[in-house]
């Protein structure tokens, strides 16, 4: 019943939003929709397996998305912009249709079926991306669209590459793949082709080039849901197949690449946020910096795995409400250069504590549950003696700090004359998004 | 005949890497869509006009005829040079198609405990034709050519999809048309929609781009 109601719900709203004639209520559909879905997720926590059989990792990322998607659902009701309201309508709907795409990678079991959805994601997030319609949009949808594409095929080879390795009764339901006639020679290549396709949908180095240009241009309520949860999503596949390679005796390999992806996403990432300017690109980069934390997480195993998960959460929650708090500081300057802003402090004061509190959470300060996982990959890099991935990882994150702060500094202080005032909403989304990352900080479940 | 058709697609991969021009590409494209729709059917056991029907959509339509034909018309409409405009000499792009080839029946030879339904041949030259996609997305500059790559890689993808055999899981056969039309989308309703937002001097600018 759940599982008919998540999906019923949204293409109700959806045929409701084509004969709806004002922003108003469109947005209050929407509103409905991300309610609904932080409420079949509350429910879906309280009795496990009760949404379709969903399993724990699926459950974690639909949690994520639901409070998410339910910050994103608010902040539209005080984001204003020029588009016509045929444009908001097409908006709308592709908005929820990229949530329920969402939601299906993370209930599938079948390694088929996330394919499919999370094909579903490239398509309908490509027309969100490029919802201005302007010149640049377009160009960074294109670029996002075709990247990312190539990336899905790949990872489709990989699917079929896992058919291959069955010699018989070949599924895709990860739980009834018989580990015991699989050929480890195909599964290995399955998983590389899986790995780098679906690695370049979470923006991990060498494959990260859509990410910068899609970020700057895409509006920022759909940033905070690219960033805080279709990156997780791709990397459910991953860790799906990552199972059968553990369980199959080859877990050396699958560490030793994601080591080898996560320390090149930092390096790229910490040389590409000294050079940009751009604050929305400079965030796009930090995302590629903490999805390459979270492969060296799973890549190091132990409690650094722990460490992964809470990095996955904590950087959901904390970059989608510092995208928000982006998108009100465009708002403020109509300027994405952070050269030419400044006096955030003295022009809209919410903002400028929302983006210095994002700031020193991202970059993992306590109580940021950034902090505890940060801390934890760098005991487990200790302790397995990799001291040089520790003294370059330590490097190269204290370079991306300087930068963000570099940032938050320029653009926060300073003076200015002008004061502009913004919906509630603008800073009830993120400051939301901002407490519940402070709370999971505090009081993070006990580690086993 | 089967095994000749196969040869003959390799052999395409080859073509593709000495030529300098668009149009040999689509050229290339659709005599690979034409000989993907014979193989099939070669390789079909039981007639059925519905499965008959959509595989005939899939590669002679789609693969064949609608998709070249498009961006034959964007190559025309948009004023484009008809140069490929490699980042690599056709020497280098030649030698890296045999080091691909090698690379890919090498595997296909190394696999251990073949399986039946396994062609060693079909999937040493559908790897050679994704690895070949690949590279030509790398290697070009030219919105347009990587687009070819791109179309490239998935008609290997369709290959290795055939290679794996008949009893595939559903998913896997609803996959194949699933990733057929994203192609299609990319190429034709992506790149309309640029050509439409930009007036006539603007386009070309925009789908001559780097990528």
């Amino acid at each position: 019943m759940s599982a008919v109601l998540l999906f019923a719900f949204p293409i109700l709203a959806i045929v409701l939003c084509l004969v709806s004639n004002s922003r108003r209520k469109i947005d209050i559909l929407v509103v409905l929709h991300a309610l609904l879905h932080s409420g079949l997720g509350l429910c879906a926590y309280i009795k496990r397996g009760s949404l379709m059989g969903m399993d724990d990792l699926g459950l974690f990322n639909f949690l994520i998305l639901s409070v998410i998607y339910a910050a994103v659902a608010f902040y539209r009701l005080g984001h204003k912009d020029s588009s016509t309201l045929k444009n908001y309508r097409v908006h709308s709907i592709f908005l929820m249709i990229f949530v329920m795409a969402m939601d299906g990678a993370a209930m599938a079991k079948d390694l088929g079926l996330i394919w499919i959805f999370v094909e579903a994601t490239t398509i309908s997030s490509a027309l969100l991306i490029s919802y201005s319609n302007s010149k640049r949009s377009l160009e960074a949808a294109w670029k996002y669209l075709f990247i990312c594409s190539v990336g899905i095929a790949l990872a489709f080879a990989g699917i079929l590459l896992l058919v291959i390795a069955q010699p018989e009764h070949a599924t895709l339901l990860i739980a009834k793949i018989d580990l015991s006639t699989i050929s480890p020679f195909w599964l290995k290549i399955s998983f590389v082709f899986i790995l780098i396709g679906f690695g370049t949908k979470m923006g991990l180095a060498p494959l990260h080039f859509w990410m910068p240009d899609a970020y700057s241009e895409a509006p920022a309520p759909i940033l905070a849901l690219l960033s805080g949860a279709l990156l997780n999503i791709a990397f459910i596949p991953i860790l799906r197949v990552d199972k059968l390679m553990r369980q199959s005796g080859m877990g050396d390999l699958v560490q030793e690449l994601y080591l080898l992806l996560g320390i090149l996403s930092v390096f790229t990432a910490a040389v590409f946020m000294l050079k940009t300017k751009d604050f929305k690109r400079l965030l796009a980069y930090s995302s590629i910096e903490n999805m390459g934390l979270i492969m060296i997480a799973f890549g190091m195993g132990g409690m650094a795995y722990y460490a992964g998960y809470m990095h996955i959460v904590g950087h959901s929650l904390i970059k989608a409400a510092f995208f928000l708090t982006a998108g009100n500081a465009l708002t403020i300057y109509n300027d994405k250069n952070y050269d030419n802003t400044g006096g955030l402090l003295q022009i809209n004061r919410g903002s400028a504590w929302l983006w210095l509190i994002s700031s020193a959470m991202l970059i993992g300060l306590p109580p940021s549950p950034l902090f505890t996982s940060k801390f934890l990959i760098a005991i487990s890099l200790l302790k397995n003696g990799s001291y040089l991935y520790f003294g370059l990882l330590m490097l190269l994150l204290a370079v991306i700090s300087w930068a963000i702060f570099n940032a938050g500094l320029k653009i926060c202080l300073g003076d200015s004359e002008r004061k502009k005032s913004l919906n509630v909403w603008l800073y009830l989304a993120p400051a939301g998004l901002l407490f519940i990352a402070a709370l999971i900080g505090i009081f993070l479940p006990v580690m086993n | 005949m089967l095994e000749i058709l196969i040869v003959i697609f390799g052999l395409s991969l080859v073509w593709a890497s000495v030529t300098n021009m668009l149009g040999t590409i689509i050229k290339i494209l659709v005599v690979q869509g034409i000989i993907l729709f014979g193989i099939t059917v070669l390789k079909t056991t039981q007639f059925n006009w519905l499965s008959f029907v959509t595989i005939a959509l899939e590669t002679l339509i789609f693969k064949a005829v609608l998709i070249p034909w498009f961006i034959n018309d964007t190559i025309k409409h948009n004023h484009m040079r008809r140069e490929v405009e490699a980042s690599v000499s056709n020497f280098f792009s030649l030698a890296l198609m045999s080091l691909i080839f090698i690379l890919s029946f090498a595997l296909a030879a190394a696999a251990p405990a073949w399986s039946v339904k396994v062609f060693p041949l079909e999937f040493g030259i559908a790897f050679a034709t994704i690895l070949k996609g690949v590279f030509i997305i790398i290697a070009n500059k030219k919105l347009i050519t990587q687009l070819m790559g791109y179309l490239i890689m998935e008609n290997g993808i369709f290959m290795l999809s055939l290679s794996a055999g008949s009893d595939l899981p559903y998913i896997v056969s609803l996959g194949v048309s699933l990733d057929i039309m994203l192609s299609v989308l990319i190429a034709v309703l992506f790149i309309k929609r640029i050509r439409s937002t930009f007036d006539d001097d603007d386009a070309p600018e925009i789908l001559r781009e780097d990528i």
